[in-house]
């Protein structure tokens, strides 16, 4: 009886996605994508501030955390990725950040020395390729985001520090690098996998993936279970 | 002819004048630096050992895979030398500075081809295999080396390594300074294009020098008031600046003079205008000639014995 209503329910669920031509998007997700190629005006000259006199700037004008329009960015851009690609974007909480820091300053450090311009600008306003031969002192984007992100986290002692705890590598096009026989069988394909994750092969063999039973910290009532799985209490479900 | 010894010294010592005066003038030692040459700043305090220059150095001129991943940190522990798969190494050094934990706080030293105004390694290559080109990188031409290995001598930085485990077609394994790319319009080296924090800018070298003086004068107290590169052998194109003591972090102390200048100074000034091999074989040929008289006249005074 279970078997057939699941069965059912599959074929229902199936027939909706079918029908709904229209994949889901996060909408800030694609409002960082668009923002995120956008090219701005380099900002030439910009005011040079102490870093006190900045706060009190920010602070006579009212601007703090009530102001953030932007509540999510992509770290990247094209100036970027035209001299090198070998990781994704970054995903930035702006909010979230100016909420923990409670300071602008910490990031927005100097303003244009236009007074028109916004008195936070964006990093790639200032910030563009590096190397520039009339404005050798300035960081290029990619050196100004990693200086900014890398020295407070470890000032902070919080948040990541090494490529892969706020990059997702590039995935290489596995098309070229599997060399498998047409008609492998499972072993081959496990072993060709291996060939280049060996040492996550291993890992895995110590997980509840692979042992069926281990902790379950994130089980509801099942928290400090350390034989739970379905190698044991749990039912196996398939 | 007739010559006496004081006349034949007259002669010889007014020669040797005539040929030394313009040779001292015009042959003295000049730097064949180039005048707008590119340069790169290392600045130690924000290299964070990464290692992504030596990846990046490792795919750009195609050297072969490492036996150890270029992710693994663990590789820091032990130093390293550039050799002939790897044109650079980044180390780490504990010159003993402590971070507000108690912790020791490290500082990477990227090593490679120092690329010196004036080239010890250039001067002592006998067949031009090495020359010191317009945009400031020390190029090797391959077709050229015969695989006497002198410039691995004469080297003050020991750079320069030899593939010995091939036989049939060694080469000498140094960093580049990545000439194709940077002969190109905005080109940069394959390590300071990657570097995630700009601890190597790439430049022209006055302007880099400028930028490494700003950067002292801006920060007083953060680095120690030296430019590693500025004056050492007369000059390099890669420069450093640190906030630790270079000698605590394995840079060679090394004088200001231009390796090539003493022996260059030598040798050139030895064989201008063949002065020294006219004066020797003139001094040569006056002993001889000397000799020559002296058995004259002894045959002479013997045939008047005889008679």
């Amino acid at each position: 009886m279970i078997r057939k209503i699941m069965v059912w329910a599959g074929v229902v669920m199936l027939g909706a996605c079918l029908c709904s031509a229209e994949v889901w998007k996060a909408p800030d997700q694609e409002k960082a994508k668009e923002r995120a190629k956008e090219l701005v005006p380099f900002v030439d000259a910009v005011k040079d501030d102490c870093k006190v006199l900045r706060r009190v700037c920010l602070l006579d004008k009212g601007i703090d955390i009530k102001d953030v329009e932007t509540t999510y960015f992509h770290l990247e851009s094209p100036i970027i990725k035209a001299r090198e690609d070998h990781y994704g974007p970054v995903r930035f909480a702006h909010k979230r950040h100016a909420a923990l820091i409670g300071d602008c300053t910490a990031c927005h450090h100097y303003r244009p020395k236009d007074e028109s311009m916004s008195e936070t600008t964006r990093c790639s306003a200032c910030h563009q390729e590096a190397f520039k031969a009339d404005n050798p002192q300035r960081l290029g984007l990619k050196a100004a985001f990693h200086q900014q992100c890398m020295a407070c986290h470890k000032q902070e002692a919080k948040g990541p520090v090494n490529c892969t705890g706020c990059h997702l590598k590039n995935v290489p096009d596995h098309k070229e690098l599997v060399k498998l026989p047409d008609d492998a069988d499972p072993f081959q394909v496990t072993a060709e996998c291996r060939r280049c994750h060996d040492a996550q092969a291993e890992d895995m063999l110590t997980t509840a993936h692979w042992l069926w039973k281990g902790p379950s910290p994130f089980t509801v009532k099942h928290r400090k279970d350390i034989q739970h799985g379905k190698g044991t209490t749990a039912l196996n479900n398939y | 002819m007739n010559i006496n010894r004081r006349g034949f010294f007259k002669v010889m010592g007014a020669a040797g004048a005539t040929a030394m005066t313009p040779a001292a003038g015009a042959r003295a030692w000049e730097s064949a630096a180039p005048p707008d040459a590119f340069g790169c700043l290392v600045d130690l305090t924000r290299c964070i050992g990464c290692r992504k220059c030596e990846e990046a150095c490792n795919r750009v001129n195609g050297l072969p895979a490492p036996e150890i991943s270029f992710d693994d940190p663990t590789v820091l522990d032990t130093r390293r030398r550039p050799h002939e798969k790897s044109y650079t190494v980044v180390n780490r050094y504990f010159p003993g500075t402590l971070d507000t934990h108690d912790q020791l706080v490290p500082t990477f030293v990227k090593l490679q081809c120092m690329h010196c105004q004036d080239p010890a390694c250039a001067s002592a290559c006998i067949v031009g295999a090495l020359t010191k080109k317009e945009n400031g990188s020390v190029y090797y031409d391959v077709g050229k080396c015969i695989g006497c290995r002198y410039c691995m001598v004469a080297c003050p930085f020991e750079i320069p390594a030899y593939e010995y485990h091939d036989p049939v077609t060694p080469r000498v394994m140094k960093c580049t300074f990545c000439f194709e790319r940077i002969s190109k319009e905005n080109g940069l080296p394959g390590c300071a294009q990657i570097c995630p924090v700009e601890a190597i800018t790439f430049g022209r070298r006055d302007t880099v020098m400028a930028l490494a003086k700003q950067r002292l004068k801006d920060n007083p107290g953060k680095y120690v008031n030296h430019i590693y590169g500025e004056k050492e052998v007369g000059g390099t194109s890669w420069i450093y600046i640190s906030s630790e003591p270079f000698e605590d972090l394995g840079f060679p102390s090394l004088p200001d003079r231009p390796t090539p200048k003493l022996a260059e100074t030598i040798q050139h000034g030895l064989f201008s205008y063949l002065w020294s091999p006219i004066l020797l074989f003139g001094v040569l040929g006056g002993i001889m000639r000397r000799n020559e008289k002296k058995n004259v006249h002894g045959k002479d005074k013997e045939a008047r014995h005889d008679a």
